[in-house]
């Protein structure tokens, strides 16, 4: 049988795979060797079957030395960081990230692939021996699968994938990290500007080791060896395929943090693209390709999965820089206008991908937690609410974007009550703030009507609504051209009606009147010209006629003064602002009881009224009003100028020294809470202090002088003006009331009604200036309300009166 | 001690001198204006029949234009004549 | 289009428009609107037995009333249904007043048309759609026999018993009309 030893020794000389071994032959083999066990063979067997056994011996060693050796590198105590075992494909990412010892690893990987590429070297050989031995191609059966084209790199493929342990798209991570720095490390030298001296004793960016020792050169070599082994093997899809791909995302990810978080006034797409291409695709194409330096590359030469991967990550980035603005979108809102190119970046962005969602969810929240709570005031999220509105319109020109985040914001604020006075404080401050510009702008709003007109005209043009938009919010705004109006109308728009603002913007405008009684009207003049022609005349007009009342007045006052006869035996000088009633707003109830001889003055100025004026008289607010005078106490005068109450009370202290609470009431007129009130006033300049318990008594002396001393005008208290409207639930009640009135006329005269035309008669004929909105919903309450107490009945969908 | 007062600012209410608060031709009030105008007072006045009765100015004319025949007060059928004073 | 314009969206209501004394106030639908506006506030708000009106859709220059029979009268108990068509010169003329539900009455005729005197000739711009429901109310119990443009029922008046038997008859026939 020696026969069988020898033949034997010769298979294995061709073969020394069948021994066991994985190592490349080293010699080369003699035909006659190749002859001698080819007849041999056919005399045992048929070759075929010998082939079929050496494609065994070959998977088998594939899998069961080859594979397992290589996954030993691997095993999860190798690498150290155990959270990494446990996380899922997501944090491939920051489980490369967080890996202590990447250069350990990078070793590793390189040797385990050095490894893993002899065992190859060695397999493919035999393929080319089969084919010697069984003579030509045509010979090798199809079912060795070995020898079929690229048999061997799919068989070990297969076979390392699955045996693929937890650990291991780490280990690929750090190695490709590594390969990165080393990659970028000309361009970072690039970008940084260190000193050359500091410059010494860094550690080498690309290795890790002292400049001076620095090996990136070999660690380059050697990072491109393995990555041609790899792709010799055609590993590299497979196997590197998902780490790659996670550090490429980690990599845009910083490379945009570091770039672009925080710069606004600058465009970074075009950079964040140009990056892309040069740095990430030039690294991939490396790996991917056999080129050895980055200015050999042509685009033909791309191959095509390097292509389609340059779409993926381009998405990517996009998204990840989309998102990184988004976040930060409301400091950008803030530095508005100079953050416009970041919000015209967004906008390319948002061509691409569809970040709608997102965008307004995130808007949404950002403002929510930032400027609406109790914390800011509101004068602020007003500022922060125009700023938004700009921001926003220049991101999406639809207006769509725009009406679903500031709806939370409009609610808001509607809740703040002082919000109407800032607004119009707003519009007439001194100085120019922003809504004062707007103003000044002069631009006439888009009425409904005459905007629907142009929307006709412009049918061309016309673009469906963007997609993605809230139902709730399309109710309330179906007109396109509503959202494009101007920012004046949105600050109003806050309450849904110019009629409330214009109501609240009179009774500012009453109070400033009436506090300063004798003012440079031109502002006010002119402020309202600019209303009048953004908001139409009739809203405005009691305004008009307010200020037409002040400038009669002078005029009226001038006239009474030159009158002769009245100044002699004139006391003091009276002027006064003469208000047209129906026009202003109502005045509270308060009341002031003037001495009978200051009483008789306004006498006498109410007869010259009506001799200039023929028919007409006046009746005096006495409470309203300024009263310049001086008090000569002790050793002491005092020159003030306080409200008539105040100027009554101290008056009355004249005649008679002592006073209790009710004589003082009863003779003024005013009730005791508001008197005790006024007195203190003058307890705490130190005339007048409170000796018994509702008894007021004068102090002639200079006493212990209170820290209130040297007060102003400005302390005189300002209570002297109306409360024009009641409390917001008396109103409502009352309207409750107005309205079920004409239900009941309604009904009585038309028989029965839906819902639907009642809610329409009441807002055509129930509505008054100035009212809340009354929805069909609160009617729907209202009206069932008044189903259950029996003075309505619903049925077949209308409702009646109860008979 | 004594209190000089210097000066005095106040406020004050117009209202023309009738007996009524509302025109009754248009029903406004005649601190108001009639439905045409503008500005109250001055621009829109009232005037007085012989009769005693008073309307805004602008509506006693547009209703005395408006009778074909012998121009009564609206209010008392009484042939109408301005009371001028 | 809506002759009813609210104030608030007319632009130029009011606005110091100026006056020549023959110039007839028919461009002006402003005031109109603005004192029927007003007429219907007070009605609401009078809350008065045995009238009432209301705007007949969305014009306001077109209502419905409903007057109840007077007490003591043999109208007692019953609601007739009118209807008040204002034209643009109101108050300066009359309102065209018709009755919607049947009535048998000396002064009104088969179509509804009424011959109320302050109507037609006797008309005043004092008057309000109040006065105007509250004279026609008082001229179901206080007919004029003289100018009757219902024949027959200006003769039947003064057979009060049966005046009413017909009355009832006739009411009970076409009230729901």
């Amino acid at each position: 049988m020696s026969d069988i030893d020898v033949l034997w020794g010769d298979v294995l000389k061709i073969f020394p795979v069948l021994g066991g071994l994985n190592t490349v032959p080293a010699e080369e083999v003699d035909e006659k060797v190749y002859e001698n066990v080819r007849r041999h063979l056919s005399i045992l067997g048929s070759v075929e079957t010998f082939a079929a056994v050496v494609d065994l011996e070959i998977q088998s060693v594939i899998r069961n030395v080859l594979v397992p050796k290589f996954w030993k590198h691997f095993q999860p105590g190798v690498v150290a960081s155990e959270q990494s075992a446990s996380s899922g494909i997501n944090d491939q990412a920051l489980s490369i990230e967080a890996l202590p010892d990447k250069n350990r690893l990078f070793t590793q990987f390189i040797d385990a692939i050095n490894e893993l590429y002899e065992g190859f070297q060695s397999l493919a050989h035999t393929k080319p021996r089969l084919v010697q031995l069984l003579g030509s191609e045509d010979k090798v059966p199809r079912s060795v699968k070995m020898l079929q084209v690229d048999g061997i790199k799919t068989c070990l493929r297969d076979s390392l994938l699955a045996q693929l342990p937890p650990t291991f798209s780490v280990v690929v991570g750090a190695f490709y990290w590594v390969h990165f720095k080393l990659f970028t490390k000309s361009s970072h030298l690039a970008l940084a500007t260190v000193d050359s001296d500091v410059f010494d004793e860094l550690l080498c960016i690309g290795c890790n080791f002292d400049v001076e020792l620095c090996c990136c050169q070999k660690l380059t070599e050697m990072v491109n060896q393995t990555n041609m082994k790899l792709f010799e093997m055609n590993l590299i899809d497979r196997l590197t395929g998902s780490a790659l791909t996670a550090l490429i995302k980690l990599k845009i990810k910083e490379h945009i943090n570091d770039t672009c978080m925080g710069i606004f006034d600058r465009s970074h797409l075009k950079q964040l693209e140009t990056w892309l291409s040069d740095v990430i695709m030039s690294w991939l194409t490396n790996i991917f390709t056999e080129w050895k330096s980055k200015d050999s590359i042509h685009d033909e030469e791309v191959p095509a999965s390097v292509q389609s991967f340059k779409v993926k990550l381009t998405y990517f980035m996009y998204e990840t820089f989309a998102q990184s603005v988004i976040s930060q979108f409301f400091s950008i809102i803030i530095d508005y206008p100079d953050s416009i190119p970041a919000i015209d970046d967004l906008k390319i962005c948002m061509e691409k991908i569809d970040m709608r969602v997102y965008l307004t969810e995130s808007l949404r929240s950002s403002l929510e937690a930032r400027i609406l709570h109790p914390g800011v005031n509101t004068m602020d999220i007003l500022t922060g609410y125009v700023a938004a509105i700009k921001a926003i319109r220049h991101l999406d020109n639809t207006g769509v974007i725009l009406e679903m985040v500031t709806a939370p914001i409009k609610d808001y604020l509607r809740k703040r009550n002082d919000t109407v006075r800032r607004v119009v404080t707003g519009l007439t401050e001194e100085g120019p703030t922003d809504l004062s510009e707007e103003l000044a702008k002069g631009e006439t709003v888009k009425d409904g009507k005459e905007s629907g007109l142009d929307e006709f005209s412009n049918w061309e043009n016309w673009e469906p609504d963007p997609f993605g938009i809230d139902a709730n919010v399309m109710q309330y705004n179906s007109s396109r051209v509503m959202r494009s109006a101007d920012i004046i109308s949105m600050v109003v728009d806050i309450y849904g009606s110019k009629e409330l603002f214009m109501t609240e913007y009179r009774n500012l405008m009453a109070d400033r009147l009436l506090a300063q009684l004798d003012f440079n009207s031109e502002k006010e003049i002119r402020n309202l010209e600019l209303l009048k022609i953004r908001f139409g005349e009739s809203l405005l007009h009691s305004c008009e006629v307010m200020l037409k009342d002040v400038t009669d007045s002078k005029r009226i006052n001038a006239h009474i003064h030159g009158d002769s006869n009245r100044t002699e035996n004139q006391l003091f000088d009276i002027s006064s602002l003469i208000v047209s009633a129906q026009f202003w707003p109502s005045f509270n109830k308060e009341s002031l009881q003037l001495p009978e001889e200051l009483e008789n003055e306004f006498k006498k100025y109410t007869k010259a009224y009506e001799a200039y004026k023929g028919n007409r008289t006046l009746n005096w607010r006495t409470v309203t009003g300024r009263v310049n005078i001086s008090i000569e106490i002790g050793d002491r005068t005092l020159d003030m100028v306080v409200s008539p109450t105040l100027a009554v009370i101290i008056y009355h202290f004249q005649n008679k020294t002592e006073w209790s609470i009710e004589d003082l009431s009863t003779i003024t007129k005013v009730p005791a809470s508001a008197l005790r009130r006024r007195l203190s006033f003058w307890q705490n300049h130190g005339l007048i202090t409170e000796s018994t318990p509702g008894i007021f008594t004068l102090l002639e002396k200079e006493s212990e002088k209170s820290q209130f001393e040297e007060m102003s005008l400005t302390e005189a208290d300002e209570e002297d003006l109306e409360s024009a409207m009641a409390s917001a639930s008396d109103q409502r009640e009352e309207e409750l009331q107005v309205f079920w009135s004409y239900i009941v006329g309604m009904l009585t005269n038309l028989d029965s009604m839906p819902i639907d035309r009642i809610h329409q008669m009441l807002k055509l004929f129930a509505s008054h200036s100035g009212g809340v909105e009354f929805t069909q919903d609160e009617l729907k309450h209202f009206l069932q309300r008044k189903v259950r107490e029996h003075k309505l009945i619903f049925s077949g969908g209308v409702y009646q009166l109860a008979k | 001690m004594k209190v000089t007062i210097k000066s005095w600012t106040g406020v004050a209410t117009w209202r023309w001198i009738a007996n009524d608060e509302n025109c009754g031709i248009c029903r406004m009030s005649f601190e108001s204006t009639c439905p045409e105008c503008a500005l109250p007072g001055d621009d829109c006045p009232l005037v007085w029949g012989v009769c005693s009765h008073c309307f805004h100015m602008h509506c006693i004319v547009k209703w005395l234009n408006l009778q074909p025949l012998n121009k009564q007060c609206p209010m008392c059928r009484q042939s109408w004549k301005f009371n001028i004073h | 289009m809506a002759q009813n314009i609210s104030p608030e969206q007319s632009g130029a209501g009011g606005g110091g428009s100026k006056h020549s004394d023959d110039s007839l106030p028919v461009k002006d639908n402003h005031a109109v609107s603005k004192r029927l506006h007003k007429e219907l506030m007070n009605l609401m708000m009078a809350n008065e037995k045995g009238i009432s009106a209301f705007p007949d859709g969305e014009n306001i220059f077109k209502w419905v009333g409903t007057i109840a029979g007077p007490r003591n009268t043999v109208y007692a108990g019953q609601t007739y249904r009118l209807s008040l068509d204002f034209p643009n010169s109101y108050p300066y003329a009359a309102p065209v007043v018709k009755f919607l539900t049947s009535c048998f009455h000396p002064n009104v005729d088969l179509q509804g048309a009424i011959c109320l005197d302050i109507l037609k000739d006797k008309w005043s711009a004092l008057y309000d759609v109040r006065t105007i429901l509250l004279s026609i109310q008082s001229l179901l119990g206080e007919p004029n026999n003289e100018s009757p443009l219902n024949a027959q029922a200006a003769m039947m008046w003064n057979d009060q018993k049966e005046y009413k038997k017909y009355l009832d008859a006739f009411y009970e026939k076409h009230k729901d009309t």
